[in-house]
């Protein structure tokens, strides 16, 4: 009897089970179950209104039955490929969480052997050893980068990506990651300018990822231009947001692949997507961290002409003034 | 000098861990699984430890609990070192009194050291 209730409450605990399946509360099963028992009603009233002019039951209750066993198949049937595709998402989202944390363990004691050679013991070691071994150094950061993407993109789908808050001037953050592009920017004979009229904008931010997210913004403007070319970074108080713009003269991006930039995997088709290297989840990652932060990303950009990217997000005084923000 | 205790089932972290940190002019000692860990964190009177959350025998949140949970040993600064980090472990870890945590893959060896120091007040 305690189990049976235990069922019941279970079938219409929508918000369990729609988080157990990782879909929205109205693409839970039973939330569809009680649309489809809605639908039913109402069309077997209709059937009844039109065939009440009859003068024969037997068709009332033909269609009746009719009416009920066809949209209960179809409805079943929509409901059980609904739950199948979340269940599917759900496997594949955890397949990758688990894949790179195993992954993870590797990579940090790659990296931390590395560096104990090189800040250590690295005496002996000839000049060609230690640039080979300096080699091996940045290939490793290069798959923990990539192992980190994916482990983002994952724990984002999961809801579970852990923000660690603090405050912190936002131009200083601005400045260390346009500080560590600028041999980047040089290699590609790219002109590397920040602009700041403000010295001092506090926000509440994990600093760590959100400096991700503007190495992601800035190393994009410089990757996505043909030959030489200027990126500038302008810095902005904007109504109680911090605002940033990344603007670069590259190749930008085609009007009809605007709207599936911030998309998972995506990378658009322009006219150096051979050349240059990138896995697609960047901008997806960043538009969540920027988000989950309290604030927005957006951009513009026309072909052959450029990119502008922004976000913003909220001051600490402006936080604290808006009761709402959460 | 200040005594710091790794409790790390990685052998190969442990070991890079644990020789940085003593070349950086700690003592330091090493378990490798959560029994041996509680053990020496209740008895070795460290300054710190560092904690790795899934153990051998006892996992990370476990010792973390009885670390906390004795008088002598509860204002030990704690650094979980993992590589979890989703939001339900870290609110977990701070929850039950870690004074912070790192993620391994994230931080070099020279990021791990400055926060040790920064947490000893050493400059």
């Amino acid at each position: 009897m305690i189990n049976l209730k235990q069922r019941i409450y279970d079938e219409l605990n929508l918000k369990k089970q729609a988080d157990e399946l990782g879909v929205k509360v109205w693409q839970a099963p039973s939330f569809l179950f009680i649309v489809m028992g809605f639908i039913i009603v109402v069309a077997m009233t209709a059937v009844y209104v039109v065939s009440i002019n009859y003068d024969y039951p037997e068709i009332v209750v033909i269609s009746e039955s009719l009416v009920v066993v066809l949209l209960f198949t179809i409805g079943s049937f929509i409901i059980r490929t609904v739950e199948e595709v979340a269940k599917a998402n759900k496997m594949k989202t955890e397949f990758v969480s688990i894949a790179s944390h195993q992954l993870k363990t590797p990579i940090s004691e790659m990296k931390w052997q590395i560096e104990l050679l090189l800040i250590k013991f690295s005496t002996g070691l000839s000049v060609k050893q230690t640039e080979i071994v300096n080699e091996i150094a940045h290939s490793s950061e290069k798959m923990g980068r990539l192992v980190n993407d994916l482990l983002d993109v994952a724990r984002i789908d999961q809801g579970q990506l852990a923000l660690a808050k603090e405050e912190i001037n936002f131009c200083d953050l601005v400045d260390d990651s346009v500080q560590s592009q600028k041999i980047f920017a040089k290699a590609r004979n790219i002109d590397l300018a920040t602009s700041c009229n403000v010295d001092k904008l506090m926000v509440l931010v994990d600093k760590r990822r959100l400096s991700v997210v503007l190495d992601n913004l800035i190393s994009n403007a410089i990757k996505y231009i043909d030959g030489n070319g200027k990126v500038e970074v302008v810095v902005e108080n904007a109504d109680g947001f911090a605002q940033v713009c990344v603007r670069d003269d590259g190749v930008g991006i085609p009007k009809n692949e605007q709207d599936n930039i911030a998309k998972k995997f995506f990378r658009s088709n322009n006219s150096i997507k051979n050349r240059t290297d990138g896995t697609g989840l960047g901008l997806y990652i960043a538009k969540n961290i920027v988000e989950q932060s309290g604030g927005k990303l957006w951009f513009k950009s026309i072909e052959n002409v450029g990119s502008e990217f922004y976000f913003s997000i909220p001051l600490v005084d402006n936080e604290k003034n808006n009761l709402n923000f959460k | 000098m200040a005594k710091l205790l790794i409790i790390e089932d990685d052998l190969v972290l442990q070991k890079a861990l644990s020789e940085y940190l003593t070349s950086e002019g700690f003592e330091v000692e090493c378990a490798e699984d959560g029994e041996i860990g509680a053990k020496l964190a209740l008895t070795g009177k460290p300054d710190l430890i560092l904690l790795d959350i899934v153990l051998p025998k006892k996992d990370g949140y476990a010792v973390l609990a009885e670390v906390r949970a004795d008088e002598n040993s509860k204002n030990i600064p704690i650094v979980l070192l993992t590589n979890l980090g989703s939001i339900s472990d870290v609110e977990k870890a701070l929850e039950l009194g870690a004074t912070t945590y790192l993620v391994k893959a994230d931080y070099k060896l020279e990021e791990v050291t400055a926060k040790v120091k920064e947490l000893l007040h050493i400059k």
